[in-house]
């Protein structure tokens, strides 16, 4: 059942404090300025979103002449569609399964490595627990793309450079998993729970087998969402393992997109002003891809909104 | 205990990864120093500057802007637009440089009228060098900014409400409720946000690889120290310099995440 939530805010700049003219106005005033600000703020960050989903619904010559913001049709979706996946613009079918394996394989090893390490780093006192939680609160709190250099130089040495485990073990390290587990395990709650279990006659492996897993389901449900936005998004990691050895075979969707800006003349002395922008397919398809390839994600941030928010406030950022 | 070693494994894996490049690096400490030297790196770092500024000064001022105006206006109200400042986060990596490309090209972009009153013809207008970085903090910002006010704006409803209601009983203005009592009680996150971009900025690499791509290397492709490192590391076949780039970098990464363990109390190590 959930839990009603009856808000009892008082919040001192939604109501005018008197009703004096004066007063009111100057209220008035505010409230509109501060619409206006959310407008602008809105029309920034909606544009180019509907921008794409009117692009993908026009076809190659509407884009030419017809104004930026024009629809086309529905119909013409299907048909971009189809030359989506028509192996014009690429291996795109390929593309997509590549990043669904990558960030499948990653999170699936998150899951599995980053809740017992939590669990553990819960459950038991032991020499060296506190730097091992400071490491990995350190190691979560480093942007990922500062390990790709390390892990490509790491990976050319021990020549797994071009096979997908080159960029699945790295979706695996996701220290976040072990940290928010820890946190989620260093409860009073667990830790009573844990102990009437082994007076009960658990042994460790049961007691977190019975006890502290199926009460984990929020933590799994958070690394999954977390790890999975931030594997499918990551673009640097692939790029380093794999385009600079072609490997387009092994390509994820982030690297598929960065593979339509290939075309383009190349002739000598071609000046920056004179640069226009060239892409394989017309923007039309260009588009359909960029959206059919965001979308799992759109969805992942549509619903796990608040999830999200609370990792992101406990230090993972995509 | 064995589950608790498993613990290392993340933590051992990162530090063993940075020990690898230094071995890549150990024919000597002078690829640290031919690194300065050859006249790449100091510039990549200021470019990298150029556009932190822009990038962490639009965070304070329209990120903290938007969650304080968003903070007068009810949840139920303003959760809308934060879900639509946040979709871009979705586009996040390569799409989002794409598509900002597709916005810069005069003609096709909704923002050409825009684009007409700065004087841009052409996309090699739109990415003139002394554009670049603003191209960049823009693009950004348009995905990052969304997660960023989802965390000022729950900073902010965390303010207890009996805090804010005796700053009106005081007489504060929505004003000086804003400035005064709001944002002193939010300084940590700010702080927290302004590290972790910082050191995300450092890491810049998507959006100049990305467009000096798409010009045929007519933009700068040394731009970022990222670009810079994987530049040599695959051009020159020079991995001891981009190994000597990418310690760099990860030493600033490391100061910036030990700030923020050791100085602002927001995470739980006992």
């Amino acid at each position: 059942m959930r839990p009603i939530n009856i808000s009892l805010r008082i919040d001192v700049s939604i109501t005018p404090q008197t009703g004096s003219p004066r007063r009111l106005l100057a209220w008035g005033a505010r409230r509109l300025v501060l619409w206006c600000v959310l407008a602008l703020a809105a029309i920034f960050f909606a544009v180019p979103f509907v921008w794409l989903l009117l692009e993908s619904t026009r076809t190659g010559q509407d884009s030419l002449v017809g104004h930026p913001l024009g629809f086309g049709s529905f119909h013409q979706i299907l048909l971009n569609w189809q030359v989506l996946f028509s192996g014009f613009v690429g291996q795109t079918a390929t593309w997509i399964a590549n990043s669904a394996l990558y960030s499948g394989a990653g999170v699936l090893i998150a899951v599995v490595l980053g809740i017992p390490a939590g669990y553990g780093l819960a459950a038991f006192e032991f020499i060296g627990r506190r730097p091992l939680l400071i490491a990995t609160i350190i190691a979560m709190l480093i942007p990922t793309n500062a390990l790709v250099l390390p892990l490509v130089l790491e990976a050319h040495t021990l020549k797994v450079l071009s096979s997908p485990l080159a960029v699945i073990l790295p979706y695996g390290l996701f220290p976040f998993g072990v940290y928010i587990a820890y946190l989620y395990f260093d409860t009073p709650r667990i830790h009573r729970l844990l102990a009437s279990a082994r007076m009960d006659g658990c042994n460790e492996w049961q007691a977190f087998r019975a006890v502290a897993l199926p009460l984990s389901t929020p933590v799994i449900g958070l690394v999954v969402v977390l790890d999975f936005i931030a594997s499918w998004t990551n673009y640097f990691l692939p790029w380093a393992m794999y385009w600079a050895f072609d490997q387009t075979g092994r390509y994820p969707v982030t690297l598929g997109i960065a593979q339509q800006l290939m075309a383009g003349p190349t002739y000598g002395g071609y000046l920056l002003r004179d640069l226009q922008l060239h892409t394989s397919a017309p923007p039309s398809v260009e588009a359909l891809l960029i959206l059919v390839s965001c979308a799992p994600v759109i969805i992942v941030l549509v619903i796990a909104q608040r999830w999200i928010v609370s990792g992101r406030t406990q230090g993972v950022f995509m | 205990m064995l589950l608790a070693t498993v613990g290392i494994w993340p933590a051992g894996y990162a530090l063993n990864l940075a020990l690898t490049s230094f071995g890549g690096a150990f024919t000597g400490f002078a690829n640290f120093a031919k690194t300065y030297n050859q006249g790449f790196l100091i510039p990549a770092f200021e470019h990298v500057g150029e556009f932190m500024l822009i990038w962490l000064t639009a965070l304070i001022v329209i990120v903290i802007g938007l969650s304080l105006v968003m903070h007068t206006l009810s949840r139920r109200v303003s959760a809308p637009f934060r879900l639509l400042f946040y979709i871009p986060a979705a586009f996040a990596g390569s799409a989002s440089v794409l598509v900002w490309l597709f916005m810069l090209q005069p003609g096709m972009s909704p923002w050409d009228f825009v684009l007409q009153i700065l004087g841009a013809h052409t996309l090699g207008d739109s990415l003139a060098s002394g554009d670049l970085p603003i191209v960049y903090a823009l693009i950004a910002f348009w995905t990052g900014a969304g997660g960023w006010i989802l965390v000022i704006h729950g900073a902010l409803t965390n303010i207890p409400a009996d805090v804010l209601e005796a700053a009106a009983l005081d007489g504060a203005g929505p004003w000086q409720t804003a400035l005064r009592i709001k944002l002193p009680l939010i300084k940590k996150w700010i702080v927290y946000m302004l590290i972790v971009a910082f050191a995300g900025g450092t890491q810049l690499f998507a959006e100049p690889q990305l467009i000096s791509q798409a010009s045929q290397r007519l933009v700068d492709p040394l731009w970022s120290p990222n670009t810079l490192a994987t530049y040599l590391a695959f051009q020159y076949d020079n991995f001891n310099y981009a190994a000597a780039i990418a310690i760099d970098l990860l030493v600033l990464a490391l100061v910036c995440a030990g700030l923020l363990v050791f100085r602002t109390g927001l995470f739980k190590a006992d």
